[in-house]
């Protein structure tokens, strides 16, 4: 048990609470993960954002060495339940009882002292500080950084979660996997006894989400309340011990440690989806997602020995060739950080290449630029919502229109058309069900799962003739996930190409008609569905050498 | 929203910042204090003579015109996320073409034609002034914070061996341009002794608030200076854009000297050197970017402006004492609103629909001249506009 430094120096130990005590030893986690004494009850936790209820007298209870998930659909109140615990919002009514005693929390560093830590969807640190500059940053006592001390006892905690970097980094050097570790350590290094995980999975690739279970085990071994927030359920039974459920602010359940632990996953499966949605979930694979016409449509987009910088003037695409056929579903597979990303905003336009030719419907269109792409019918969904993909403090119907502003009806000439703009707004909420207060509510105040969804209704909106999709569905509950590869699927077979880059094989196996894998900048293979291998394309995706069948 | 949270939304941030207007003037009252001063008899000049007759108001009004004018422009490039500092440069710049040409055309066109010649002269000056700091902005990603600064001080070199030299009114000593007649300069508005500039200040911050709330230029600005890489990934000129809105922001400053030289000064003199800058960066911050929101501040900086210039004289107050004051605002409009954010965070809305405030701004103080240009269609976030070239 290593990394209770942090603890050694939190305030709940200098008050000398006797429950803090740590386990000398973590060897037998299994022996402390059954329910340990309750550390927070939240209980009627009831929050109104206008006419929004989004937490309706909820109560949620956190127990010492226990592994909580959170479930719900897109905008079910997950998030804002969770910055209720973290001292961002205020409760309009309810009470949170931290080791048994009503607490007021009132800021997040005010959370941060009674032991609650959270580790954002959207990472809090300095990307031109260090790794223990970040992590020292506001920790240590006193006002000025002793790094050198901060070093010392951060070493330990460095290496016991594998950051596999110098602590000497700079933070914007390292892999988002890697980030997210660095905000975990920073949580825990302020003796943190209850750790808030939202949507923690969605920026890791499979291996990265292995090491992250890995680490929450150990920390349920030393007693640490847990909370994962998750839309993939596969997750969930495979770390947590207790399961809540919200739908629409709501609790609508509880499944505990008894029934997680009885094994029988598919049925445990069933009932949370239908706790979920209350009612029939949307099955997989259904028959529209399963049509081709791939085979004869003509090539409409194609790229010739494709090269491309990453952000940091590494080679990120590497004399890539490509061809994609109107009509069909092209995959991209591969472990984040291969030259999908970049590969994406090649054809988007939104990536300089420095070599090779993009070529679409036999038009040049090397280095058109975004606007002149996107006249000439390429759409591109960003995985980056919040980064680029929309502009904050604007608002919902603002939003909508980013990419088509100077297109009729929403201007004519100098003049933006407000109506309509509204009236597009409006269109689109109502056809993808995005869920928002008005159309005039900021586009931040959407929760993750619903910006989303704006972001792949804006682009079909401008009828695109290809459309890029990097991780479409991350941040969406199952039921969108289906609907919105439906829509892609429906899209091919209208005509259109779709090139759909995720790291949930899954979904690519669901809905393309081709996969190629993509590694070191490179497609490494390409597999028709019909004879797609997953262990193959696996083995690719890790840089295996063998080809796929072209 | 509802009419009530529309209105929470547009009081909340005016109350901020009239806090820290107060806040500031009771931090300067103490510093006099402590140096042994009388700080109410200190504010009693400071109001009597900025407002105390009718003489007083005429020139606090007569003195918005520069500073409504000046604002209109800062506004739109700092809304799109561009720093121009210049605006000293721009001003000097755009006074001096002014004041070379209107002489020159006197008495012989009509005096509502030697005022347009004089305006678009003002404009065309300002706007030279930033178009060098904006090209090396957006072809090589210099940061234009240094570069405007630069040529303010290119700006007061160049002008002044202008007027000293070439273009100096050879029956004169002083480095002075020719005197424009009394019937040539700007006419007063009907019925008072204010000159036009007011309106034509007045007219650019109406301008100005139309183009941000019904244009689409205007929406493109903002989506610019609110997330710089949503607006490359949207395919938005980024580039023209950020361009454009230093020009206009030059134009403007230009067009506040031109106010000044045919509304005020008759010439330009080597020896003025009026300093609006730092007041208009104060004056568009307090406003929070919003062009009607500058109507109220710009009267009173105005009335400090005027007001102040008395204090030293029959108040012992140091001369720079309205320059501290206005330093002090900008200090104390960051903390509260850094207060606002936790209060509102607190409260119900999440933080990031604050209006852009100037904890952006310290925190985008000219620290690091990094350049990300190489690669701009991926920069970094850029609110802060540091660097970064056109998309590709
Ligand atoms: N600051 C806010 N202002 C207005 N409405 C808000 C605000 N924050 C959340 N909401 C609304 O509250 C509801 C719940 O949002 P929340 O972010 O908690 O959902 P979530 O369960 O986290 O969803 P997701 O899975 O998509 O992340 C949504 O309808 C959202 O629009
Ligand atoms: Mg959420």
């Amino acid at each position: 048990m290593r990394w209770q430094f942090g603890q050694t120096r939190s305030q709940a130990a200098e008050r000398g609470e006797g429950a803090y005590p740590l386990p000398a030893d973590a060897a037998h986690p299994s022996s402390v993960a059954a329910s340990g004494a309750p550390i927070v009850e939240m209980r009627g936790i009831t929050k109104r954002f206008g006419p929004v209820v989004a937490n309706n007298h909820v109560d949620l209870t956190l127990r010492e060495g226990e592994i909580h998930a959170v479930l719900g659909e897109n905008g079910a109140g997950k998030t804002t339940l969770m910055n209720i615990l973290s001292g961002m919002y205020q409760p309009d009514a309810g009470t949170i009882l931290i080791r048994g005693r009503e607490t007021k929390i009132a800021t997040p560093a005010d959370a941060l002292r009674q032991g609650i830590g959270t580790v954002y969807q959207h990472f809090t640190l300095v990307p031109n500080l260090t790794v223990i500059e970040n992590v020292a940053l506001g920790a240590e006592p006193g006002f000025l950084l002793d790094l050198a001390a901060a070093e010392r006892r951060l070493a330990q905690l460095l290496t016991d979660f594998e950051l596999n970097a110098s602590p000497h980094t700079e933070i914007r050097h390292l892999s988002l996997g890697q980030r997210q570790r660095v905000e975990i350590i920073k949580v825990l290094s302020r003796g943190s006894r209850v750790l808030l995980l939202d949507e923690p999975t969605s920026v890791l690739t499979p291996v990265e989400v292995e090491g992250l279970f890995a680490i929450l085990r150990r920390l349920r071994a030393n007693g640490v309340a847990v909370v994962l927030i998750t839309h993939k359920l596969e997750e969930v039974l495979d770390v947590s011990d207790r399961v809540t459920i919200l739908r629409q602010g709501r609790k609508i359940g509880e499944i505990g440690p008894e029934v997680i632990s009885s094994g029988d996953r598919a049925a445990i499966r069933q009932r949370i989806v239908e706790m979920m949605f209350g009612g029939a979930p949307a099955e997989a694979p259904s028959a529209s997602a399963r049509a081709s016409g791939a085979a004869n449509g003509s090539t409409l987009l194609a790229l010739q020995d494709v090269t491309a910088l990453g952000d940091r003037g590494e080679v990120a695409v590497r004399g890539l060739s490509l061809e994609l056929r109107a009509g069909e579903v092209f995959g991209i597979a591969g472990v984040d950080g291969n030259g999908q990303k970049e590969l994406g905003e090649v054809i988007a336009g939104q990536r300089h290449v420095t070599r090779g030719r993009v070529i679409l419907d036999g038009q040049d269109i090397t280095n058109k630029g975004v606007a002149a792409c996107s006249r000439l019918g390429i759409g591109y969904v960003t995985d980056d919502r919040l980064g680029e993909g929309c502009v904050p403090g604007m608002s919902v119907a603002e939003n909508t229109v980013l990419k088509m502003v100077t297109r009729s009806p929403f201007s004519k000439g100098f003049w933006l058309n407000r109506g309509a703009i509204e009236a597009e707004a409006r269109r689109l909420i109502g056809q993808f069900d995005v869920k928002t207060p008005s159309t005039a509510t900021p586009i931040t105040a959407l929760s993750g799962g619903n910006i989303q969804k704006l972001l792949l209704a804006r682009e079909l909106a401008m009828n695109p003739r290809l459309l890029v999709c990097n991780k479409p569905t991350n941040g969406l509950d199952l039921k969108t996930a289906q609907f919105v590869l439906r829509t892609l699927r429906e899209q091919a077979d209208a005509g259109k190409a779709v090139l759909l880059i995720s790291s949930e094989l899954d979904e690519l196996m669901q809905v393309s008609d081709r996969i190629g894998v993509i590694y070191n900048g490179q497609i490494v293979g390409i597999f028709e569905r019909a004879a797609a291998d997953l262990e193959a394309i696996g083995h690719l995706m890790l840089g295996g050498r063998e080809r796929g069948v072209a | 929203m509802s009419g009530r949270e529309r209105l929470r939304h547009a009081a909340v941030p005016f109350a901020v910042s009239l806090l820290a207007v107060f806040l500031a003037c009771l931090g300067g009252g103490l510093f006099l204090e402590l140096r042994g001063k009388d700080a109410l008899h200190a504010y009693q000049v400071l109001i009597e003579r900025g407002l105390g007759n009718p003489g007083q108001r005429t020139e606090t009004l007569k003195q918005m015109a520069p500073l409504l004018i000046i604002s209109g422009g800062l506004a739109i490039a700092l809304r799109a996320g561009v720093w121009n500092i210049g605006i000293d440069g721009q001003f000097f710049v755009g006074a001096l073409l002014c004041g070379i040409v209107v002489p020159e055309l006197a008495g012989d066109v009509p005096r509502a034609i030697v005022i347009l010649i004089g305006a678009i002269a003002g404009l065309v000056g300002g706007l030279l002034w930033a178009v060098v700091p904006g090209i090396l902005r957006v072809r090589w990603g210099l940061n234009e914070i240094i570069t405007t600064l630069m040529m303010n001080y290119v700006a007061l070199n160049v002008t002044s061996w202008l007027v000293k030299g070439p273009v100096r009114d050879p029956e004169r000593v002083a480095p002075e341009t020719k005197q424009i007649p009394l019937s040539d300069r700007l006419p007063d508005i009907p019925g008072t002794s204010v000159h036009i500039g007011l309106l034509a200040g007045l007219l650019v911050v109406v301008l100005v608030g139309v183009l941000f709330r019904s244009t689409v230029l205007g929406y493109m600005f903002t989506a610019l200076g609110r997330n710089r890489r949503a607006a490359i990934h949207a395919g938005l000129p980024v580039g023209r854009l950020t361009l454009l809105a230093l020009l206009l922001s030059g134009a403007f400053a230009g067009l506040a000297g031109a106010n000044d030289v045919m509304g005020v000064q008759g010439r330009f003199s080597g020896n003025w050197h009026p300093e609006y800058g730092f007041t208009a960066f104060a004056l568009v911050y307090l406003a929070r970017l919003n062009p009607f929101a500058i109507i109220p501040f710009a009267f009173f900086f105005s009335f400090l402006m005027v007001g102040g210039q008395s204090m030293p004289r029959r108040a012992d107050v140091p001369t720079y004492y309205i320059g501290m004051l206005e330093g002090l605002m900008l200090i104390f409009f960051a903390a509260t609103v850094a207060l606002e954010r936790l209060w509102s965070r607190a409260t119900r809305r999440a933080p990031e629909d604050a209006p852009l405030a100037i904890g952006a701004a310290s925190a985008a103080a000219p620290v690091s001249a990094e350049s990300d240009a190489g690669d701009g269609a991926v920069s970094a976030p850029q609110n802060t506009a540091l660097s970064a070239g056109e998309t590709r």
